[in-house]
């Protein structure tokens, strides 16, 4: 910013143009593959499966998105592309909303009362912090089943909120308002759950905000879980659904590339609006949560 | 009027009350795509064949995922009727007794004929027990056969090998003379192990190749195929053979693609070919074996997978389960199955119907998998039983995807797929106790 | 807990309860359940079953094939972590100092974000299809044969690639970010002691960036052992073959491919032991940042 009025404006020029040389390739890299999705899903699959992507487009892309949109493969015909949207978007939301209630409160308990097992409470809340569902998921697996939970959206959500990622993030997010606010609260005679909604919570918008966006997106993005605790067609995510078609790629007729490519951008999409549409929120709330 | 009315009320009660009496089944199965649709045709239309019962194929991923997802279920009582198990997995399926329902026992008990005379000779005991019981009932059947460009080996001027040393000293160098590269194969573990102890009738492990017991050591370890592997190191250096991978397709790319002219894929692949207007004539064969192993090569084992029916399931839905087998076994849905999908017929009435039909005058190439799991069999070639097989496949994989890498040695790769498949089979028996 | 609380006895405890049943149901039932069956080997539908004591973590620990997988995990968590890491400051660095189009470049370089690692598997597989992935052809015009699925280090690259590319964006953020809060006095001050932009850098930002970087050490530490998951799984069609793995693959091959439960369990164990291992020492330095910022 400041430094860029100093130096002699020669050296300037080729460095500003060097930095955007190198903006410009790193833009590339995280852009083109989804240009070639685009593309490869606008041409027959006949063709794909003999030239790969290039540089030519189709007229495939309504056929395919059609095929991806409202097609259904199933047999109940009920997952449709529509149909997993919606799925998606309920795993998505459910996840973020369930996590953040949870959390704040969890969170809440922590950082402003004195309790007795504080200590303990703690411990076994944030060990689960990095161990993903992944390595004990045969026996969770066996714990929704107990429960009569599969092929319900509960039984989808719920297992993936227990880890403590939300209740930290609120935690470290807590310690950082100032305790003059709870004072002040005191004096004027506001209890516990006063101060929590009057005070806390709006207090808290931005980094509720953040963390619904990175919520949502892991949830949307989740895809051993789905797969192992819905056996409805029902029920199945986009993210699910993809695997679905990906694994025809490796069977014995013409593979539909031009569905599963559109199927992916249809899957990446709507994260990828919420990112960028409310990317002030989410970088505000990723980078604030870790102080 | 108010005749047509009351009709159309007993036509509505009688609908009703029919849809009611339905006893409901599910199937789970490992179909994927074009693949999967076609199950779902045989599902509907079993459901409009009678009344009495509504089955529902559920996809539930790739065979792997499919077993874990049933067993899961299984644990928590929430088993489908009907499990899809492919060959890798039956040791387990088979092994668990009580979860599952023999399909000899199921159909006899419901009524249904049968008859393991019924079957194809190739297909009848690779999913029964030591005494011959049918536990599961072979669905999706296919075996290895070796495709060829017929254009390849024309301008090559050579004929498609019966053995291996037609392949190796005639063959492959008119191929790679003509601009091609010879041969490539879809799975190392299937084609050049398992199907290669049957098709040359030799022991694949202990205990009649693990069916009598389940103490049972591999006998992987033996000089036929190290010396087969050696050979096939030596077509790769000499550009006769080339490994694309272990990922299936793979290495059938480059046959659809004309730069390979040889390929040994599975005969139900034989549909998805016919499919891709590939742009050359192909067809098919059967596997080449060594006339140095043998000089009577036998039948080969069934690839793909079968339908177990689940235990703990009421009266009412096991006699419905055995009604879809017994549908899944007549001659026309065995004959519709074959035509969509290339995977073999698993009766002889099948077969028959397919012949009478002309089917194989129109397409020869689609009877190859039949006639050979229809070749004459060896005491070796019903079928094998592992445990934890799965992980054998993969430890396989893992060393022959050294030797072609280079990475080890025909020798080394041997010792270490016979140590580490021991230790399995080891802790798989243990698992049993 | 420092801050001045409430004193009610019920209330945080309705607070925790949610929570707090939530972890223990999905949580700690399930991997207390691993803990136990990684002292069996049990038939996977629940009939036999045999007490082997410690056996199931001797076989491992005994086992060629894994001490090359943990190997590998390591190897393959380091790459991640750096490439991403340097990738992403210097991406930041530039977006920090351009003026023109700097909004236009964050959005840019940031959505990949929120593509799924299936997904960007999927994208992996296209870019280096062996018969025309636009890579693999590139490679080709270098010289070299790409081979993914063939050549382990060809497809150890490839996983790597994938990887990175996936997690650039978070980095990003919080680099930019962190670079956007430092104070103009400070870089005013350093322009006067610095003339040249590179010991500017390494002198000043740098060091001011160190917190930043640490807590992104340990997010891609944890992210290239357990996120990669589905890049892995996509990007090897689901075969391992001769392909490398991580451990976490491992746990997913021998468990839920290969239903061997007692193994599976006592590698599960073994992961939680080691990420237990990283939390700790996650919150210790996390929390002594604290008392300095």
């Amino acid at each position: 910013m400041s430094d860029m009025t100093n130096p002699p404006r020669r050296r300037l020029r080729l460095g500003t143009i060097m930095d955007h040389a190198i903006l410009i390739i790193g833009v590339l890299v995280m852009v083109l593959p989804l240009v070639m999705l685009v593309q490869m899903s606008s041409i027959p699959d006949t063709e794909i499966i003999k030239t790969g992507p290039s540089l030519h487009f189709g007229d495939q892309l309504d056929d395919n998105f059609e095929k991806a949109m409202f097609g259904a493969t199933g047999f109940s015909g009920e997952n449709a592309g529509t149909r997993m949207l919606m799925n998606s978007l309920i795993l998505g939301i459910g996840f973020a909303v369930g996590k953040i209630v949870i959390g704040m409160m969890a969170a809440y308990a922590i950082v402003y009362f004195r309790l007795r097992f504080a200590t303990l409470a703690f411990w076994v809340i944030f060990t689960t912090l990095l161990l993903p569902l992944e390595v004990r998921i045969l026996p969770s697996y066996e714990v929704v089943q107990n429960l009569g939970m599969v092929n319900t959206y509960h039984g989808l959500i719920i297992p993936l909120i227990a880890s403590a990622t939300a209740t930290f993030f609120f935690r470290q997010f807590f310690r950082s308002v100032p305790e003059e606010l709870v004072e002040a609260a005191r004096i004027d005679g506001a209890g516990p759950v006063r101060f929590f909604i009057d005070i806390l919570v709006p207090l808290s918008q931005t980094m509720i905000a953040a963390m619904f966006i990175i919520m949502f997106v892991f949830g949307w993005n989740q895809y051993l879980w789905p797969t192992m605790i819905t056996t409805e067609e029902g029920m199945f995510t986009l993210v699910r659904g993809i695997k679905q078609i990906v694994q025809v790629l490796e069977g014995n007729r013409v593979p539909e590339f031009g569905r599963a490519n559109l199927l992916a951008i249809i899957a990446v999409v709507p994260p990828v609006l919420i990112v960028v549409f409310f990317q002030s929120w989410f970088v505000k709330g990723l980078t604030e949560s870790d102080k | 009027m108010k005749k047509l009315t009351l009709a159309s009320a007993a036509l509505t009660a009688l609908w009703t009350g029919a849809a009611f009496a339905e006893t409901e089944i599910t199937w789970w199965h490992a179909m994927g795509g074009d693949l999967g649709e076609t199950v779902n045709q045989i599902a509907a239309d079993f459901n409009a064949s009678q009344d009495e019962y509504k089955i529902t194929p559920v996809f539930k991923g790739s065979y792997e995922e499919t077993l874990t997802a049933g067993i899961a279920a299984f644990r928590a009582g929430e088993q489908p009727n009907i499990m899809q198990v492919f060959d890798a997995g039956a040791a387990t399926v088979i092994g668990a007794k009580g979860a599952t329902v023999p399909v000899q026992d199921l159909l006899t008990e419901n009524g249904v004929d049968f008859d393991i005379n019924d079957y194809i000779s190739g297909v009848r005991y690779f999913y029964a027990d030591a005494d011959g019981k049918m536990i599961g009932m072979p669905f999706n059947s296919s075996s290895p056969i070796m495709y060829y460009n017929v254009d390849a080996l024309a301008a090559a001027g050579v004929t498609a090998p019966k053995t291996w040393e037609e392949f190796q000293t005639v063959t492959a160098p008119a191929l790679k003379e003509a601009g091609y590269t010879a041969l490539s194969q879809s799975h190392l573990p299937w084609i050049f192990t398992e199907n290669f102890m049957s098709r040359h009738n030799l022991p694949f492990a202990t205990n009649d190749n693990g069916y009598t017991g389940t103490d049972t050591k591999i006998l992987v370890n033996n000089d036929a195929i190290k010396a087969h592997f050696t050979a096939v190191t030596e077509w790769q250096d000499q550009g006769y053979f080339e490994w694309f991978g272990t990922g299936w397709g793979d290495n059938q790319t480059p046959f659809e693609e004309g730069k390979v002219a040889i390929w040994l894929g599975s005969s139900g692949s034989f549909g998805g070919l016919a499919n891709k207007d590939l742009g050359f004539e192909f067809s098919a064969d059967y596997l080449p074996y060594w006339e140095a192993v043998t000089e009577a090569p036998t039948q080969t084992f069934i690839g793909g997978a079968a339908l177990f029916a689940m235990a703990g399931k009421s009266d009412a839905e096991n006699k419905a389960t055995a009604a879809f087998f017994e549908y899944m076994t007549k001659p026309e849905t065995q004959y519709f199955w074959h035509q969509e999908t290339g995977y073999v017929p698993i009766t002889e009435a099948a077969y028959d119907l397919a012949k009478a039909d002309g089917h194989y005058d129109r397409s020869p190439a689609a009877e190859v998998g039949i006639k050979q799991l229809s070749l004459p069999a060896g005491d070796y070639t019903k079928g094998y039983r592992m445990g934890f097989y799965v992980q054998i496949r993969d430890v396989m994989n893992r060393e022959y995807g050294r030797i072609l890498t280079g990475e080890t040695s025909v020798e080394d790769a041997f010792n270490a797929i016979e140590k580490e498949a021991n230790e399995l089979l080891a802790r798989f028996a243990k698992t049993q106790g | 807990m420092k801050k001045a609380g409430f004193t009610q006895a019920w209330l945080p405890i309705l607070l925790l309860v949610p929570q707090l049943s939530i972890i223990l149901i999905f949580f700690y039932w399930p991997a207390a359940q691993a803990v136990q069956s990684s002292f069996y080997l049990q038939d996977p539908f629940g009939f036999g079953s045999t007490f082997v004591g410690a056996d199931n973590y001797t076989d491992l620990l005994g086992n060629a094939e894994y001490k090359r997988i943990a190997w590998f995990t390591v190897i393959f968590t380091v790459s991640v972590t750096f490439l991403s890491l340097s990738l992403a400051l210097l991406l930041a660095v530039k977006a920090d100092k351009v003026i023109r189009g700097a909004k236009g470049y964050r959005t840019l370089l940031m959505w990949v974000y929120a593509v799924a690692p299936p997904v960007a598997g999927f994208i992996g597989l296209i870019m280096f299809n062996q018969s025309w992935g636009p890579i693999t052809r590139t490679f080709a015009a270098l010289g070299h044969d790409l081979k993914i699925g063939v050549n382990y280090w060809d497809t150890a690259g490839a996983m790597i690639a994938v990887s990175v590319w996936k997690q650039i964006p978070v980095n990003f953020i919080f680099f930019l970010s962190g670079l956007q809060s430092i104070p103009r006095s400070v870089r005013e001050a350093a322009l006067i002691d610095n003339r040249s932009a590179s010991s500017r850098f390494w002198g000043v930002t740098f060091p001011l960036l160190a917190p930043t970087g640490f807590f992104l050490l340990i997010i891609n530490i944890t992210y290239a052992l357990f996120d990669t998951f589905g890049v892995i799984d996509t990007l090897v069609k689901g075969e391992p073959g001769n392909n490398p793995m991580t451990l976490v693959y491992k746990v997913y091959v021998d468990g839920f491919r290969g239903n061997d439960l007692g193994g599976s369990s006592a590698q599960s164990v073994i992961l939680m032991v080691l990420v237990l291992a990283l939390t700790v020492f996650q919150f210790r330095m996390v929390e002594r940042r604290i008392h300095y910022t």
